[in-house]
C-alpha cells in the first residue's frame, strides 16, 4: 500500500460525500486499510477503559478484560457489515461486501483520533472540566454516525430516506443474526453433548 | 481481653482474613462497588443480662431501654408493667411497678417506650392507657400527659403512643401508633403543639398510571397514599431529632429533624443510609432493613437497630457506614427480636424482647479505632485521627473510610499529591478532583518559567525554520526564472 492510500481516510473524513465517492468508484480505498483502522479502535477502546482519568474512569478495575472489550468492538463491527450487506442485497443496494466493510472502517477513524489523544488529556483533568470530556467524546460518536450514514448512502447509491430505513433494518438484522447464532450454538452444545454422552456410556460398558 | 486484642492485631498484621471465634457474626461494611466487604469485628458480645441475673424475676417482652450518660440503665418491662432501674454493674437501684396518682396506686398498660432526661426524670409512653407519664427518678409522678387537644386532631382521636424523646427544655417528641402526619410534639406543661417532620409521600409514575385507568369503584378499593408511621426517636445533644420508619419502598428510612421539622441528615455516602442495601427482592429473608431503633452514639455517629435481621449499623455523620453486625440465632450475640440499642459508655447493649435479655456487646480494638477516628474527624481535629485511621488500616488494609479520613487531613496540610493517592484508595472523586486541581496548579507554577522557555524556543526555531524554508524557496525560484 502506497502512502496515499493511508493519508486517503483523513481526506474521507473531512470531505464524505467525495471521498466516499472516490473510493467506490475511483478504488481509493483498501480493505486493509479498515482493519488497520478496527485494529487502532480496539487498542482505543482498551486503551481508554484501563488508561482513562480516575474522574472519568468508572469501570471496575477487577472487571476489565481486553479479550472482552476487542469481542464486543470487532464482533458488532462484522455483524453490523453482515447485516447492513443481507439487507441492502435485497433492497437494490449497489454496494459490495468489500465497499460495506470499508466505509463502515473509515467511519470508525474519528473516534479512533479523539479517543486516543482524550484518553490522555483525561488523566489532566479535574471534576469541573470532565464535561468537555463527554462533550468531545459525543461529538466524535455523532462524527462518526454522520459518516456511517453518509459512507452507507453513497456506497449503495441510497436517497437518504432509504439510508436511513435500510440503516433500520439493518439494526433489527443484526437482532436475527444474534438469535439465530445463539440458536445455533446452543443447539451444536446439545448435539455435542449428545454424543460425548453416547461416547462415555459406550466406554462405560465395553 | 488484653489476649484477644492481640490475637486481633496479629491476626490483621499478618493479612490473614480476621475470624473470630467469640464473634457469631460476620461483621461487613459496604465498598464503593456496593459489594459487602468483610471487616474484623467492631463490637464482640461479652455477656447477656436477663431478670434473673439481675434479680428481679424474669422480664415479660421488654419493649425499650434507656442508658444515661452516666451509666444508669432503665428497663421498661413492659409485660411485667414495671421499669427496672440498674447502676452501671448491673445492681439493681431500684423497680418501680406503680405510682402514686392522686391518692391512687396507678400501674403501666402496655408501655412502648421510655426516656430519661438529664435530671433524671423518666417519661413513660404508657400506650394501652394512651398517656405519658413523668416521674422522678424515685418514681413519683410528676404529671402525666394525655388526651390531646388541637384543631388538628380529628374528633375521637386516640392518643397512643409509642416511643417517645425530650428535648432539653423538655419538650416531648412522641411516635404516636396511626398518626401519619409525623412526630407528636408536646410542650414543657404537656400541651400539644403540633407534629414535626412529616413524611411526605409521592406517588410513582406506575402508581398515577394505574389511578388513571382505574374505575372509581376501584379506586375506593385501592389503598390510600399514606406515609407510614415513625419506629423510633433518639435525639443528640445538639436538639435534633433523629428518627427512622419502617418504609419498603423508601431509601430515607432514617431521619435527622431541625428545630423546624426539615430533614437535614447528610446522605454523602455512595449508596443511602438505609441499612443493606443488597438484599433479595425475593423470597426468603427478602426485603430492605426495618430500622426499629436509632441511637445518637456521638461524635456525629448513630447506631440503627434491623429487627428484620437482626444487625446494627453505624454511620458517621456524613452517611457513610462504619461497620454492620449482628445476626439472628441463639448464640451470645445473636437476636430473636431486637427492639432498642443502647450505649453504655463505650459499649452497646441490644435489648431482646425474643429473648428477654439485655446483650452488651463491647467494642475491639479495630471498633474503638473507628469510633475514636470518627468522632476527632467530626470535632475537626483531622491531625490527631490520622494515626488512629493508620492503626484502622493496619487492622483492615479494606477499610475505605480510613483512606478518607487521612486524605482530608492530608488536604487540610496542603499535601496535595500524597492526599490524591488517598482519595483514590477511597474512591472518592470529589475529593480527588479538589486535592488534583491543586497539585496541578502547584506543578504549573514551579514549572512555569521551564515551560515559557520552552514554549519562546520552540516559537523561535518554528519561525525561523519556516523563514529559512522560503527563503530557500524564493532562491529556487531565482535561479529558475535565472535560467529562462
Amino acid at each position: 500500500m502506497k502512502l496515499e492510500h493511508y493519508k486517503f481516510p483523513f481526506h474521507v473524513i473531512l470531505h464524505p460525500f467525495d471521498g466516499f465517492w472516490d473510493m467506490k468508484y475511483e478504488g481509493k480505498g483498501k480493505v486493509g486499510i479498515a482493519m488497520i483502522i478496527l485494529s487502532l479502535l480496539v487498542l482505543s477502546v482498551i486503551v481508554q477503559r484501563q488508561f482513562s482519568g480516575f474522574l472519568v474512569n468508572f469501570n471496575d478495575p477487577r472487571y476489565l478484560n481486553s479479550l472482552d472489550d476487542m469481542q464486543f468492538t470487532v464482533l458488532p463491527f462484522f455483524l453490523f457489515c453482515i447485516a447492513n450487506w443481507s439487507i441492502t442485497t435485497l433492497m437494490e443496494g449497489e454496494g459490495k461486501f468489500g465497499e460495506i466493510i470499508m466505509a463502515t472502517g473509515y467511519a470508525l477513524l474519528p473516534i479512533v483520533i479523539v479517543n486516543l489523544p482524550l484518553t490522555f488529556v483525561s488523566r489532566f483533568m479535574t471534576m469541573e472540566e470532565t464535561p468537555f470530556y463527554y462533550l468531545i467524546n459525543s461529538f466524535a460518536a455523532i462524527w462518526f454516525c454522520f459518516l456511517l450514514f453518509v459512507g452507507i448512502m453513497t456506497v449503495h447509491q441510497y436517497t437518504p430516506a432509504r439510508t436511513l430505513i435500510t440503516l433500520g433494518l439493518t439494526v433489527v438484522a443484526m437482532g436475527i443474526v444474534v438469535f439465530l447464532a445463539s440458536l445455533a450454538f446452543s443447539m451444536t452444545m446439545q448435539i455435542y453433548y449428545f454424543i460425548a454422552n453416547i461416547y462415555r456410556e459406550l466406554i462405560f460398558r465395553m | 481481653m488484653l489476649l484477644m486484642l492481640a490475637g486481633l492485631s496479629l491476626a490483621a498484621a499478618t493479612a490473614v482474613p480476621a475470624v473470630f471465634a467469640a464473634a457469631p457474626y460476620e461483621a461487613y461494611t459496604y465498598n464503593y462497588y456496593r459489594d459487602a466487604v468483610p471487616l474484623p469485628a467492631p463490637f464482640l458480645p461479652e455477656r447477656s443480662v436477663s431478670g434473673l441475673d439481675l434479680g428481679t424475676g424474669d422480664f415479660k417482652s421488654p419493649n425499650d431501654m434507656f442508658v444515661t450518660e452516666d451509666g444508669y440503665v432503665y428497663v421498661l418491662d413492659s409485660g411485667n408493667k414495671r421499669i427496672i432501674v440498674t447502676d452501671d454493674e448491673w445492681n439493681v437501684i431500684r423497680v418501680i411497678s406503680a405510682f402514686d396518682n392522686a391518692g391512687r396506686e396507678d400501674t403501666f398498660n402496655n408501655p412502648g417506650g421510655l426516656f430519661v432526661t438529664e435530671s433524671k426524670e423518666i417519661y413513660v409512653a404508657d400506650t394501652d392507657n394512651g398517656r405519658i407519664v413523668v416521674l422522678t427518678n424515685e418514681g413519683e409522678l410528676i404529671r402525666i400527659v394525655s388526651d390531646p387537644q388541637s384543631d388538628i386532631l380529628p374528633s375521637g382521636f386516640k392518643f397512643a403512643p409509642v416511643k417517645i424523646t425530650v428535648d432539653r427544655a423538655n419538650r416531648i417528641f412522641a411516635v404516636a401508633r396511626g398518626v401519619f402526619e409525623g412526630l407528636m410534639q408536646f410542650d414543657d406543661k404537656g400541651g400539644f403543639i403540633g407534629y414535626v417532620g412529616t413524611i411526605h409521600v409521592t406517588q410513582s409514575f406506575a402508581d398515577r398510571l394505574w389511578l388513571r385507568l382505574a374505575t372509581d369503584e376501584q379506586r375506593k378499593r385501592m389503598q390510600l397514599y399514606i406515609p407510614t408511621e415513625f419506629a423510633s426517636v433518639d435525639i443528640d445533644h445538639k436538639g435534633f431529632v433523629y428518627a427512622t420508619n419502617i418504609d419498603v419502598n423508601s431509601t430515607a428510612t432514617i431521619k435527622r429533624l431541625n428545630p423546624s421539622g426539615q430533614d437535614v441528615i447528610k446522605r454523602f455516602g455512595y449508596y443511602p443510609n438505609m441499612g443493606d442495601i443488597r438484599f433479595r427482592s425475593f423470597g426468603n429473608n427478602a426485603g430492605p432493613s426495618r430500622l426499629t431503633d436509632i441511637k445518637v452514639i456521638g461524635g456525629g455517629m448513630y447506631t440503627v437497630l434491623d429487627s428484620f435481621r437482626g444487625r446494627l449499623f453505624t454511620y458517621n455523620d456524613e452517611g457513610e457506614l462504619l461497620y454492620a453486625f449482628g445476626g439472628k440465632g441463639t448464640q451470645l450475640g445473636l437476636f430473636n427480636t431486637p427492639v432498642a440499642v443502647e450505649r453504655i459508655g463505650s459499649k452497646l447493649a441490644v435489648l431482646d424482647r425474643g429473648k428477654n435479655n439485655i446483650i452488651v456487646f463491647r467494642p475491639t480494638l479495630f471498633g474503638s479505632a473507628v469510633h475514636q477516628a470518627t468522632t476527632l474527624h467530626y470535632n475537626g481535629r483531622d491531625a490527631e485521627a490520622v494515626e488512629l485511621w493508620k492503626e484502622v488500616l493496619r487492622l483492615n488494609s479494606n477499610y475505605d473510610i480510613a483512606y478518607l479520613g487521612i486524605g482530608k487531613s492530608l488536604l487540610m496540610e496542603k499535601k496535595n499529591k500524597e492526599a490524591m493517592e488517598y482519595f483514590k484508595l477511597g474512591m472518592q472523586r470529589k475529593y480527588y478532583s479538589v486535592a488534583y486541581k491543586r497539585y496541578r496548579r502547584e506543578v504549573m507554577q514551579e514549572h512555569f518559567g521551564t515551560m515559557m522557555t520552552l514554549l519562546t524556543v520552540l516559537a523561535v526555531a518554528l519561525f525561523s525554520f519556516r523563514f529559512v524554508k522560503r527563503w530557500r524557496m524564493r532562491r529556487t525560484v531565482n535561479r529558475e526564472v535565472g535560467t529562462l
